[in-house]
């Protein structure tokens, strides 16, 4: 199919967008993380629904919670949860700052997009760090 | 869904931040001036009147800014209707449910 | 220099590809445009859009190196080698690193880049205070290269409803004009969850705008703008 009339050339028209050879900024590693940890909450929210119910049913209830998030085969999965939320609520809170002129140059952009980044992994690696000396 | 539209999702997206953060403020000054150990502590503020409203409402936060989250997300990448609407509807439910769950939990509780 | 450049010819090509060249520069060739019409020698298939040669027509934009920017007034001393050329990202492309135009000047046209003002024409010139020229600094300099919006991941994903960095900035430009009578219908064309709120301030754009402006903080002006009006 290598002759294309005049019709088919705008139809078959392709378009550069390989996001591996495209060279992205701080900032825009820092917004697609923010999107991908508040995905990643809207996922446990209804864990974070059920931890309430068991939390609230007694104390033995409460004492399971506790333990799940601590000592659990799935503690230290926990850290996914935990950098979500970190990331989100720095990322976020960026956001808000320079919805009403705060950081909203380049220079401070860049910078604050690069705290938020590693505050999320600080707060993954203490998690692990606090789990693997439990 | 004209509720949504434009500057309207984008306001209550921020308001409904603010919102969580200074209930996760509220709550954790809350907890920590309270009395008893750390199960009687959770268990007074969930029963509590004052309590159990900071509880709802930072739930409704969380679904309200998950819901102007979520879409964002869909429209931004889900375009064919037939898959966008049901989409919607699965996590609009979930949403719902989770609400619903939470006020049942705190009924309860006691 | 080595280079790596897209290439496609819709009369020829099933798909694009890239292809490598390896040309001997001369000491006077000191921007990536001056590379490029010497490449020409070698493969005159190339094709390519330029003008001024001075970073002012916007036609040469393109992405070099992974970011967008005018192949004219980028040395090729800040070049890493092989120099990697593709078209604007997002962009239908056209052939090599000739894309199409028509949806970014659709919406430019959209949102009316014209100065708006239906009551009789004034006896003398519309006057404009020096602060309220200033208001245009930074917003009339604009030369619709596309970088931005070529870069921006909303636009990608909707380039068809969502107006982009560039057609916001000019949106900008006209509701700040002291001299314009439309901005409340101005500001209600662009309260739209796509028209202006598919922008998450990701701010690609103010980091390749090659004019060096800012059309994300346009983007928060007009979001103030709407706050301010709907309150």
């Amino acid at each position: 199919m290598a002759r294309h009339s005049t019709g088919d050339a705008a139809r078959a028209a392709p378009k550069f967008l390989n996001l591996a050879a495209i060279r992205f900024p701080v900032g825009a590693i820092a917004s697609i993380l923010h999107r991908i940890s508040g995905i990643v909450l809207v996922l446990a929210l209804p864990l974070l629904a059920s931890a309430l119910g068991e939390s609230l049913s007694g104390p033995e209830g409460f004492r399971a919670v506790l333990e799940g998030a601590t000592r659990s085969w799935y503690a230290p999965l926990l850290l996914v949860g935990v950098w979500a939320l970190v990331h989100h609520i720095f990322a976020g809170v960026r956001h808000l700052l320079m919805d009403v002129g705060i950081g909203s140059r380049l220079a401070p952009a860049r910078a604050s997009a690069f705290v938020s980044i590693a505050a999320g992994v600080v707060a993954a690696v203490v998690w692990l760090a606090l789990w693997a000396v439990r | 869904m004209r509720v949504f539209s434009g500057q309207r999702a984008w306001l209550l997206q921020r308001f409904s931040a603010l919102a969580i953060l200074v209930l996760l403020v509220l709550g954790a000054f809350t907890l920590a001036g309270a009395d008893g150990s750390a199960y009687e502590r959770w268990h007074a503020l969930a029963t509590s009147t004052h309590g159990s409203v900071l509880i709802v409402a930072f739930f409704v936060s969380m679904g309200l800014h998950a819901w102007i989250g979520v879409r964002d997300v869909v429209l931004d990448y889900v375009h064919p209707l037939a898959l966008r609407l049901p989409l919607l509807a699965v996590v609009a439910f979930v949403l719902v449910a989770v609400q619903i769950r939470v006020a049942m939990i705190l009924m309860g509780a006691s | 220099m080595r280079l790596r450049i897209y290439r496609f010819d819709p009369d020829v090509d099933e798909r694009p590809r890239m292809q490598d060249y390896d040309v001997a520069l001369r000491h006077t060739d000191r921007m990536l445009l001056d590379v490029l019409v010497r490449l020409k020698e070698i493969d005159d298939s190339l094709s390519f859009r330029r003008s001024c040669r001075e970073g002012v027509c916007g036609s040469d934009a393109m992405n070099i190196n992974g970011r967008n920017g005018l192949a004219c007034i980028q040395p090729v001393s800040e070049l890493k080698e092989p120099v990697t050329l593709r078209p604007l990202p997002g962009f239908p492309v056209v052939r090599d690193l000739i894309v199409d135009m028509t949806q970014f000047f659709a919406h430019y046209h959209s949102i009316r880049p014209y100065v708006i003002d239906d009551r009789p024409m004034p006896e003398r010139e519309r006057l404009q205070s020096p602060e309220e020229r200033e208001r245009l600094n930074g917003l009339y300099e604009c030369i619709l290269c596309a970088c931005c919006s070529a870069f921006c991941p909303s636009y990608w994903w909707n380039p068809d409803k969502f107006i982009g960095p560039a057609g916001l900035l000019q949106a900008w430009r006209f509701i700040t004009d002291s001299r314009d009578t439309a901005r409340a219908e101005r500001l209600a064309y662009l309260d739209d969850v796509y028209r202006l709120y598919r922008c998450r301030t990701i701010m690609n754009c103010t980091e390749v705008c090659p004019k060096g402006l800012s059309p994300s903080h346009a983007i928060e002006q007009i979001r103030t703008a709407l706050v301010k009006e709907s309150s």
